[in-house]
């Protein structure tokens, strides 16, 4: 009688263990409010091009200074909504891959090279190139997903990116944090021209 | 066959819930409730909420001061408006416009007239209570459910504009963090309505 209501006891102990190890199926990922806006927070974060491209802007904002430390992050988000709008309404825009890749070649560069155009410049520099990734979060929503939230959600992951390279580029104020900088800038290049060669197919 | 038994009838048992009543969101002041959580749990009208907060911040006090009393009444007064007249689907472009416009001020930064300023709050706050409105109620009441939405909106232009006067006295980098934010806004509009000219609707 023990024998066979240990043995029950066991059995459901066994199935709620096994029950308490189950993983999340995310066989409705990217559904509603809540899937839009992780979806539109990951987004800019899982692609490596998006994300070294958005800390590039605010490491160069932060190394031109005032006001371009602000302009440049304020800038961006406005410009790529614009360009998401292009992706949401399926106007296609040519080498956008190249576009994208161009964005981290280009302006990390500029931080390499401490380059300071004046303030029209930077900041026509950054919007063009800030089309080219609101295109492709345009583009890429997902179908399911709440697109408001979406919206809100890729918009305060990029804000948030800007900050981070803002974070850095504040070093600037010591001789070795803007050598620092300068790396990075190097190093955010070098991984813009690698994404320019695969996107030409040199590489995969 | 014991143990089929112990888990048979308490399956059974659960198979035949009755409501609880335990939230108050069903029963007695359910409707100030509804109407209180409605604007909050709705991007499409905390965010706006919230930039224009921060724009009556960004005005100066006297402005914040007018804003205050003005834009829950006439959130009220929406609400009352769109339940009596609902229906009317173009007055919601304005709640999309409210947050491109809200968000451009903020961004920019810029002071705009006083009268320029506060029509703008007054023409969004009935946008945002009709839409707010344009519900079906039953037979519950129509006058806690627009103290409810009248109360959110108090609750959010107070605190939002008293976080955002705080903020910009007390840093010196508080209104470039609201200009941010702002820009923010007027991202997420821009994309929000472009979806919605789409017929991707979503709020």
């Amino acid at each position: 009688m023990i024998n066979t209501t240990s043995h029950s006891i066991a059995r459901l102990l066994l199935l709620l263990v096994l029950a308490g190890w189950s993983t999340v199926s995310l066989a409705h990922a990217e559904v509603g409010v809540a899937g839009g806006l992780v979806s539109g927070l990951l987004h800019p974060i899982f692609g490596l091009d998006h994300l070294l491209a958005m800390i590039a802007v605010g490491l160069w904002g932060a190394q031109l200074g005032m006001p371009a430390i602000y302009l440049l992050p304020i800038t961006f988000p406005v410009v790529m909504a614009m360009g998401g709008l292009l992706g949401v309404i399926g106007m296609p825009l040519p080498h956008i891959e190249i576009g994208i890749a161009l964005s981290g070649l280009a302006l990390g560069a500029m931080i390499a090279t401490n380059t300071r155009p004046a303030l029209w410049i930077a900041a026509t520099l950054v919007g063009l190139f800030a089309v080219f990734h609101g295109h492709a979060h345009g583009a890429e929503m997902p179908n399911a997903a709440n697109p408001l939230a979406y919206g809100i959600g890729f918009v305060i992951s990029t804000g948030l990116l800007h900050l981070t390279g803002i974070m850095i580029g504040l070093l600037i104020r010591w001789p070795i944090g803007a050598v620092v900088i300068r790396v990075c800038g190097a190093v955010i290049s070098a991984f813009g021209m690698f994404f320019m060669v695969s996107s030409f197919g040199l590489v995969s | 066959m014991k143990l089929l038994r112990h888990l048979i009838l308490p399956l059974l048992v659960l198979t035949f819930p009755e409501v609880a009543h335990a939230h108050l969101i069903s029963t007695r002041f359910g409707e100030f409730y509804s109407g209180l959580l409605h604007p909050l749990t709705t991007l499409v009208h905390i965010v706006p909420w919230l930039a224009l907060a921060m724009f009556a911040s960004m005005q100066g006090k006297a402005f914040a001061r007018r804003t205050l009393p003005l834009f829950p009444l006439a959130v009220g007064l929406g609400v009352i408006l769109g339940y009596s007249l609902g229906g009317y689907q173009d007055v919601l472009i304005l709640n999309i416009i409210s947050f491109v416009v809200l968000g451009a001020l903020v961004a920019l930064s810029r002071p705009i007239p006083r009268y320029a300023g506060l029509a703008a709050v007054l023409l969004f706050a009935i946008s945002h209570g009709y839409a707010n409105g344009d519900v079906d109620l039953a037979h519950g009441s129509l006058t806690l459910y627009v103290v409810g939405v009248t109360s959110a909106a108090y609750i959010v232009v107070t605190l939002g504009a008293g976080a955002a006067a705080t903020l910009s006295e007390k840093a010196t980098w508080g209104r470039i963090v609201l200009r941010a934010l702002g820009s923010w806004i007027l991202a997420s509009g821009l994309i929000y309505g472009g979806f919605e000219l789409m017929g991707i609707s979503g709020a």
